[in-house]
């Protein structure tokens, strides 16, 4: 494990925060978007571990961040309520990023992947997409991309903001520059915390519900059929989460990465938590 | 060999908030709400006006859910929450949870609750009859 601080905290709601870890030494290592972190904290003469994905671009060459949600139930996450009792300035140790759900560049044969990407995250299955979207941003990826993220509340909605900007960029420079698109979706409409939300309301996975007409909301906003050949999903967050959306996709023979073709393609590729 | 289907009964809220708010002269409401602030049903007692609007109602019930889900989190160490009492000046508000629901019930303030509250408990404890 490699030393590093915790050099911003930032708690968006008591059970839910962003958080930065610079390596002592000063290097980031090379990552790929959508990779993961091995944190570690010591605890009763122990170092307790746990992996969080990574929400920082592999761009960034100045710290990790994370955001992260302090589950509590049926017990709290060791790690995590130890991280969310930690301040900016305390030690932290961290191991070499790692994980699969990665952006695939090129198809099984060998060929540039130009398909749309389509990341769907729930709660803060967000994190590998924030990650994806800086870096797809920053490479100057010409590939349509579309960020769905779903919660329950809206103060749940991290990186709404960064989000909102980078299509306010595409709508600026115009999709051949830049084509990306954000939307959210609220489960819990009816509570009265999200009494003033307007956008999407129900699961996540219903982006991808077909309506009476055939088409589904993802479908109208991206103005055409989603295919395997034109679209590629990437999925994180509670199982349930991936279930949901695997049940739309399998209808449509999409397949995951777990069940790929003997041709080795495939169009899912999902990360559960939980 | 068939599976035995498990039948879920639910129960009858209508008829318990009536009980509820007719087991004691102090009680001024009673309802019940869904962990998504739904009310599933709930009835007053006639003749009171209610001490919130409409957009205070689901604030109030709002914190509510938030405190009773934020109490869960120490379910681990201190078991099972029961009821909660909240005494203002113009009303006291009792809640208990109740398979998975949460039983809303306001009262006069400054009042005996203890015979309230064992009514209660056993018009839920008998929630099937």
């Amino acid at each position: 494990m490699e030393n590093g601080t915790i050099t911003y905290t930032q708690l968006l709601r008591e059970d839910l925060g962003i958080f930065r870890v610079t390596p002592d030494n000063g290097v980031v290592p090379d990552f790929k978007a959508g990779q993961f972190l091995t944190l570690g904290l010591p605890l009763e003469s122990k170092i307790v571990n746990r992996a969080y994905s990574i929400a920082s671009s592999p761009e960034n060459k100045k710290f990790f961040e994370f955001v992260i949600r302090w589950v509590r139930r049926p017990l709290p996450g060791r790690l995590t309520s130890l991280l969310f009792n930690s301040k900016e300035g305390d030690k932290i140790s961290w191991a070499k990023p790692a994980g699969n759900l990665t952006i695939n560049d090129t198809l099984p044969n060998g060929k540039k992947d130009t398909r749309r990407i389509i990341c769907i995250g729930g709660g803060t299955g967000l994190a590998p997409f924030v990650s994806f979207a800086q870096h797809l941003h920053d490479t100057n990826d010409k590939r349509e991309i579309v960020v769905l993220h779903g919660a329950s509340y809206v103060d749940e909605l991290s990186y709404k903001q960064l989000l909102t900007d980078l299509e306010n960029e595409s709508i600026d420079k115009g999709k051949d520059n830049w084509n990306f698109k954000y939307r959210a979706a609220i489960s819990r409409p009816e509570e009265w915390t999200n009494r003033a939300w307007n956008g999407h309301k129900g699961r996540i996975e219903q982006f991808l519900r077909s309506n009476d007409a055939g088409k589904s909301p993802l479908e109208e906003l991206v103005g055409e059929k989603i295919t395997k050949d034109n679209t590629m999903f990437y999925v994180c967050g509670w199982q349930g989460t991936i279930d949901g959306v695997m049940d739309y996709l399998k209808a449509k023979n999409f397949v995951s990465e777990r069940n790929k073709r003997e041709d080795g393609s495939y169009e899912v590729k999902f990360e559960s938590y939980g | 060999m068939g599976m035995a289907e498990e039948i879920v009964t639910e129960p009858n809220y209508e008829k318990l908030c009536s009980n509820i708010l007719n087991c004691n002269e102090h009680v001024r409401f009673a309802g019940f709400v869904n962990d998504k602030s739904q009310i599933l049903f709930s009835s007053q007692k006639d003749n009171l006006d209610s001490l919130l609007n409409e957009n205070e109602i689901g604030m109030s019930i709002q914190y509510t859910l938030d405190r009773w889900r934020k109490a869960q989190n120490f379910t681990f160490r201190l078991g099972k929450e029961r009821l909660t009492f909240t005494e203002y000046d113009n009303v006291t508000l009792i809640t208990i949870p109740f398979k998975g629901k949460l039983l809303l019930v306001s009262t006069e303030p400054r009042i005996q609750y203890d015979p309230i509250i064992e009514e209660v408990n056993l018009i839920l404890t008998n929630w099937e009859k």
